[in-house]
């Protein structure tokens, strides 16, 4: 199968600072992939080598299973991080321009244009010059530039910075959209509920390499650490006795009106959940019985740690 | 489909400028300046010419004598007073009050004692400044006079003999052309101003455009949309799309300052020949006053009139294209280069010098405009856009003018090239050089 992006081995180095230091990944056909990594990770560099804005020193990159090339550059959507438009251009005009240099006719562009201004709520502001506008107006119109020609692979560079949580979840419904209507996405960003909410998949870079990459679910998965967590009805003393040594008991939380309780747990190693739930139901009630998945941002800071402490 | 994007990022350049109101007020308001400069000097030289009647009293009796006849005072050399249109004298021994002689209808009393002799000079006593002209005659014809009476007085020469002996050479110009052939001269001096007049709008242009690039680019560098743009066209191709965008913006504004100002001047001429302005008014012989012929009167307007419009516009505009590839490229690689508009300029001044150059050697052709090296400056492309069009006004054999553009627009060719190298090396660098640093990393070869 082809991948709308694949990376081999790409390197970059600005002197004797390695950027990019042997990077490979895929972002599958209709995915949403997560870019992660700290500040200077090279995610920036790894984006502007794709977009042929920087020239790696080494590796390969396909898009849609063909080599590289500024033909098929322009046709990805890219929405940088540090972006901006003409100041003294009307929005409509702007936006008509980029289009037209991704290929579009100019009624085409207008048509389309008119269609996602309505799409994001900015309609009236086609004869508005930039300067007169919001900077999460300008923002909309940047989304728009980037989409509108329906390029087949997106790259967004922190595309919620700058957006109230309103228009952020405005922005969020149209890349979830895009996704579902088979537009994959490589999604650049430092806010993980984002991460979580929208991502297929995700890839964390760490001093220019891969420390983590997979399915976000999977990634949350495996990184699980045996926390679960119990809502049951019934003595508690009972509750701790059944435990025994099954799992740790990390917290026990106050009755309910209901006569409930909750309970934070940790699982030992070689028990499975379901020997501790048939252990736990002999004893109490049990009402619910959820495991608790490390979220991005855990997993993340995890990988991070993990990839700079020196192997001893 | 790289000509396609090309052509969209100069629509952009050229749609963007022409349409903003600055452009239009200095399209608009250029032509009308220009010609409303002619048009003032033409009407002011009209209207400041005013009938003045002179009084001139000659107490001590140097330059008149008493005609029995008519009882009036004479003067004894009338030749030294010819008769003009609109400028006359009369003569007393004795002016009355300043009252009496403006309420007479004089406009001009002049005053003088026997000191005149000595030191020269006398008094011009008016209400209204009769204007320069009047001026000059009345001190000419004074002048004349008084020295009619010390030839009279301290020489034995009569008058007549001593007009004889004066001597008051003319010299009339004549070229030897190429060919050997003796043909009319002259004029070079005007013509060299009116070349250099040309040259200097062209460095301007030339400086202002450069400069109008170079902001633009920094502009899209600071405000990250090159970020965007680089994405979907190439580098080279993005400063070729400006250069010319940019280039499309000047030559539509001297073609529409070419095409306003000969409106403007044609409905100035018909309103000036149909006597809007001159009602009444006719010229030596009774002929009707035309604007052409009042031009020609006038020292300033004259110029105007010896001017090939045609060949200097179109060699104007060649140049310009020439030129502003040239040095919009080198503005845009430099634009490219820097990080801020301050930094550009410091960049800037090598790659002007030559301009500049050119331009101190244009107005030095004005007053000569032979000087031996000028054919050199107008071969060499850094300095021919300016140079040529001084050799153009004054006189240039076709096949000099058309080499000299080919070796401009081939140099031109070449530095595009190099330019756009250069910017891409700009846009696309992300290290913490620029400019000058940039610059010689570049050319060190580090750069890819």
């Amino acid at each position: 199968m082809s991948h709308a992006l694949s990376l081999a081995e790409l390197r970059k180095s600005y002197g004797t600072q390695s950027v990019l230091a042997g990077v490979s990944f895929e972002v599958p056909k209709g995915a949403i992939v997560g870019l992660l990594g700290p500040n200077g990770a090279g995610k920036s560099t790894l984006i502007r080598s794709i977009m042929g804005i920087v020239s790696p020193d080494e590796g390969t990159i396909q898009l849609d299973g063909k080599p590289w090339s500024r033909a098929l550059v322009r046709g990805i959507g890219y929405l940088p991080e540090e972006r901006g438009l003409y100041k003294d251009m009307r929005v409509g005009d702007q936006a008509v321009y980029f289009s037209r240099l991704k290929g579009m006719g100019k009624s085409d562009a207008v048509r389309e244009l008119r269609l996602w201004f309505e799409k994001l709520e900015v309609e009236g502001w086609w004869d508005k010059k930039v300067s007169d506008i919001s900077k999460g107006m300008a923002q909309k119109i940047q989304f728009i530039c980037t989409v509108v020609h329906k390029p087949g692979l997106l790259i967004l560079d922190e595309p919620l910075s700058g957006f109230d949580p309103i228009n952020a979840r405005l922005i969020i419904q149209q890349v979830r959209a895009l996704a579902a209507e088979g537009t994959s996405i490589l999604l650049s960003t430092h806010d993980m509920p984002s991460v979580e909410r929208l991502c297929d998949h995700v890839v964390l870079l760490n001093q220019g390499q891969v420390v983590l990459s997979g399915g976000a679910d999977d990634l949350r998965e495996s990184g699980w650490t045996g926390e679960q967590d119990v809502v049951f009805k019934g003595n508690d003393i009972a509750f701790t006795n059944a435990l025994g040594a099954l799992a740790h008991l990390d917290s026990i939380g106050p009755d309910t009106a209901e006569g409930t309780r909750r309970a934070h747990l940790r699982l030992r190693d070689t028990t499975p959940p379901g020997q501790l739930l048939q252990a736990l139901g002999g004893a109490v009630e049990v009402l619910e019985f959820v495991k608790v998945r490390p979220t991005m941002e855990s997993l993340f800071i995890q990988a991070v740690n993990a990839s700079e402490t020196p192997a001893t | 489909m790289r000509g396609s994007l090309i052509g969209t990022v100069i629509e952009r350049e050229w749609r963007t400028r022409v349409t903003k109101r600055s452009f239009l007020i200095g399209t608009l308001l250029m032509p009308f300046l220009s010609v409303g400069l002619v048009v003032a000097t033409v009407l002011l030289s009209e209207a400041t010419d005013t009938s003045n009647l002179v009084l001139v009293e000659d107490a001590p009796g140097l330059i008149t004598r008493l005609d029995r006849a008519t009882d009036q005072y004479v003067p004894r050399c009338p030749s030294c007073f010819p008769e003009r249109e609109k400028h006359a004298y009369r003569f007393v021994r004795e002016a009355p009050a300043d009252s009496v002689w403006q309420a007479e209808g004089y406009t001009v009393l002049v005053e003088f004692d026997e000191s005149i002799l000595q030191n020269h000079a006398g008094y011009m006593v008016y209400e209204k400044s009769p204007g320069v002209n009047a001026k000059r005659h009345v001190e000419r014809d004074l002048s004349r006079a008084i020295e009619h009476a010390r030839v009279l007085e301290s020489t034995a020469l009569d008058w007549g003999a001593y007009q004889e002996l004066k001597v008051d050479i003319q010299l009339v110009d004549r070229e030897v052309t190429e060919a050997g052939d003796r043909t009319d001269g002259g004029g070079e001096e005007i013509r060299g101003i009116i070349g250099f007049l040309f040259s200097a709008v062209l460095f301007l242009v030339l400086a202002v455009y450069g400069g109008l690039i170079l902001r633009s680019v920094v502009e899209e560098k600071s405000n990250r949309v090159v970020e965007v743009l680089i994405a979907a066209v190439q580098p080279e191709a993005l400063l070729l799309g400006k250069v010319i965008g940019m280039g499309a913006v000047a030559l539509t504004q001297i073609v529409a300052w070419s095409l306003l100002s000969t409106l403007a001047f044609t409905a100035f001429q018909w309103a000036f020949d149909s006597g809007a302005f001159t009602a009444g008014m006719v010229a030596d012989g009774g002929v009707p006053v035309d604007l052409m012929t009042t031009m020609a009167e006038n020292e300033f307007t004259a110029i105007l009139l010896d001017i090939n419009w045609g060949l200097m516009v179109l060699s104007t505009v060649a140049f310009f294209v020439g030129g502003y590839l040239l040095y919009g490229s080198l503005y845009a690689a430099i634009g490219g280069l820097v990080q801020s508009e301050q930094e550009g300029q410091g960049m800037v001044f090598p790659v002007i010098m030559p301009l500049m150059f050119s331009y101190v050697i244009g107005s030095g052709a004005m007053s000569n405009p032979e000087m031996g090296i000028l054919p050199w400056l107008s071969w060499f492309p850094l300095t021919s856009p300016v140079i040529m069009l001084v050799r153009v006004a004054v006189g240039v054999a076709w096949w000099e003018v058309a080499l000299s553009w080919l070796l401009l627009m081939l140099t031109a060719r070449g530095v595009l090239a190099l330019a756009g190298r250069a910017y891409r090396q700009g846009v696309l660098h992300d290290g913490k050089s620029t400019g000058w640093g940039l610059l010689r990393q570049w050319l060190q070869g580090h750069g890819k």
